[in-house]
């Protein structure tokens, strides 16, 4: 009986331990020597973002998807809803993606295609095998340089907020789309990035949106940034703009013969 | 096409590159070393054995920082000498240079028979326009010839990345052995692995697409080129930069580049976003002149 007794106890201490312990074991991640999460590595988002940020129903060439927007709804001021109205009508020749520029920011970080981050205690380098963009993010404590300054891909300065990465991003030009569903933003955009790891293979990426000429408030996507786990995985290259080029040339040269 | 209109177009292909592309002037010394390319090359190499680099806390040469190649020049790797006529072109004239090829001794390109028409101011040159005015990336390593870069070295060792300027282009370097890449995977810079040999930084790439001129001149290589480079500090604020050339398709033996990298110092320098496609204006005016698009096209399908 007093064995058995010490026996339940036991049983009974395993089974109200067991969850917490569950619960209060975040995975063990991957730091660098400064003892920062090591973000390196190849990492792709899995989800439609870059054909529509909101919920949405599959269309011809587009698979059916649930959306990054926090609360679905995007809050743009009347003018701008019309807009953006107007930009997904034409979207087959109004995006910007089409000519093959610079996606922009955030876009580029759900283009589905693989980037790679390198980093140093005072650099996150971010490099994209999309149109071979490149952020430079510094972490060395200097603040953006004086705008106004229109850069495809903005400027961004980095921090650490204990084991939270963040990013506050400006610079930007109003030429550059949000998805390829018309979402859009003017030169005012202030982007705010909390990339977490949630495990080994795995980042929280959060964005804050911020631009006083197209929304009414500042609203937030979130998503899933997945590591590359094949063992030979390399970053390789997709410039649409050279590949358009590419065809072309082949056209002439067919013409030509 | 007449001659009047070839040189305009000439005049307008190269002006974009020429924009980034004035010649520094060449001062007399580099770290204590002669200013003509063998003769820096011959010398850094010494001076690098009595150099012990600054080290990176895990031990590495810490080769990072901003850089700027010196001793380069934007028209040919095989120089241009006084009497060449592009010194006299009225609306591009090209700089007195010397080579910036240190082997073979001729200090020319060993363009198997078949290739010479094509490269050094041939086929490429006459009739296609210049890659890299069509906002490609220059290559490997004609990206690193004009426009700032940047080098960091991750405390992780695994990797080293160097950034450009020019056309907002890097390299990732994985350092140490990795699974190899299929051949038919090709890609603009290549892909390249790193190794240290002693104190030097030993870059080896291949996966070329061979769509890049080596220079102005449109000498070129192709999609089963590998280059090996080396670079090695030969004081606190210089790097010898060595670039060796194979190419069984083109080549009858490896040849090699040399020049410098010298730090840029200026307080609060940072690399700036350039995008080029994004803004151009000068392609389709290239294009009213007869140029065809290059990708390779006179090697491709000879």
């Amino acid at each position: 009986m007093r064995h058995g007794l010490t026996g339940s106890i036991v049983a009974a201490a395993i089974l109200f331990l067991a969850p917490t312990i569950a619960v209060a074991q975040t995975p063990a991640l991957p730091r660098t020597p400064d003892g920062r999460p090591n973000l390196q590595g190849i990492w792709q988002v899995l989800n439609t973002a870059a054909w529509d940020m909101q919920d949405h129903a599959a269309r011809l060439g587009v698979p059916a998807g649930q959306g990054v927007v926090e609360g679905n709804e995007i809050p743009y001021q009347p003018a701008a809803l019309k807009r953006k109205q107007e930009n997904f009508a034409n979207r087959a020749t109004a995006d910007p993606e089409t000519k093959g520029y610079l996606p922009g920011v955030p876009r580029i970080m759900y283009t589905p295609f693989p980037f790679q981050i390198l980093q140093t205690p005072t650099h996150v380098a971010m490099t994209f095998e999309y149109a071979q963009g490149v952020r430079i993010i510094y972490t060395n404590g200097t603040p953006h340089p004086r705008g106004p300054i229109e850069w495809w891909l903005g400027d961004s300065r980095g921090r650490w907020d204990g084991d939270t990465f963040v990013v506050d991003v400006v610079h930007f030009t109003d030429q550059t789309w949000l998805d390829r569903a018309g979402n859009f933003h003017s030169e005012e955009l202030h982007l705010v990035e909390r990339y977490t790891m949630t495990g080994p293979d795995h980042i929280s990426y959060e964005v804050t949106i911020e631009d006083p000429k197209v929304f009414t408030r500042p609203w937030k996507m979130s998503m899933v940034l997945y590591r590359r786990k094949e063992p030979n995985v390399r970053l390789l290259d997709y410039v649409p703009a050279l590949l358009m080029e590419e065809e072309q040339a082949e056209l002439e040269r067919r013409k030509a013969n | 096409m007449t001659k009047t209109c070839l040189t305009i177009a000439l005049g307008v292909v190269l002006a974009p590159s020429m924009a980034a592309a004035q010649t520094p002037e060449r001062p007399p010394t580099i770290a204590g070393c002669p200013t003509e390319n063998l003769a820096f090359h011959n010398c850094a190499l010494q001076k690098a054995k009595a150099f012990n680099p600054p080290r990176t806390p895990t031990g590495r040469p810490n080769l990072q920082g901003y850089w700027r190649s010196r001793l380069t020049q934007a028209f040919s790797v095989e120089g241009v000498p006084a009497d060449h006529p592009m010194v006299k072109d009225p609306l591009v004239p090209w700089d007195i240079s010397p080579p910036e090829i240190v082997e073979p001794a001729n200090r020319k390109i060993p363009y198997q028979p078949w290739a010479v028409p094509i490269g050094r101011e041939g086929v490429n040159f006459r009739e296609y326009v210049d890659p890299r005015t069509t906002c490609s990336t220059g290559g490997v390593p004609r990206l690193a010839l004009q426009d700032a870069s940047q080098i960091l070295q991750p405390p992780t060792d695994d990797h080293v990345l160097w950034l450009h300027d020019d056309h907002h282009q890097f390299r990732v370097i994985a350092m140490g052995q990795r699974p190899p890449v299929g051949r038919d995977v090709k890609t603009w810079n290549g892909l390249s692995r790193g190794r240290w040999d002693g104190n030097t930084l030993v870059i080896e790439t291949a996966n070329f697409n061979g769509y890049t001129w080596i220079d102005d001149s449109g000498n070129f290589y192709t999609d089963t080129a590998r280059t090996t480079e080396r670079l090695t500090m030969i004081d606190a604020d210089t790097i010898l930069y060595e670039a060796t050339f194979e190419d069984p398709t083109v080549y009858t033996r490896p040849w090699k580049v040399s020049w410098a990298l010298v730090r840029d110092t200026t307080p609060g320098f940072e690399l700036m976003e350039e995008a080029c496609r994004e803004g151009d204006r000068n392609l389709p005016r290239i294009r009213e002149q007869g140029y065809k698009l290059y990708f390779a096209a006179p090697w491709r399908l000879r």
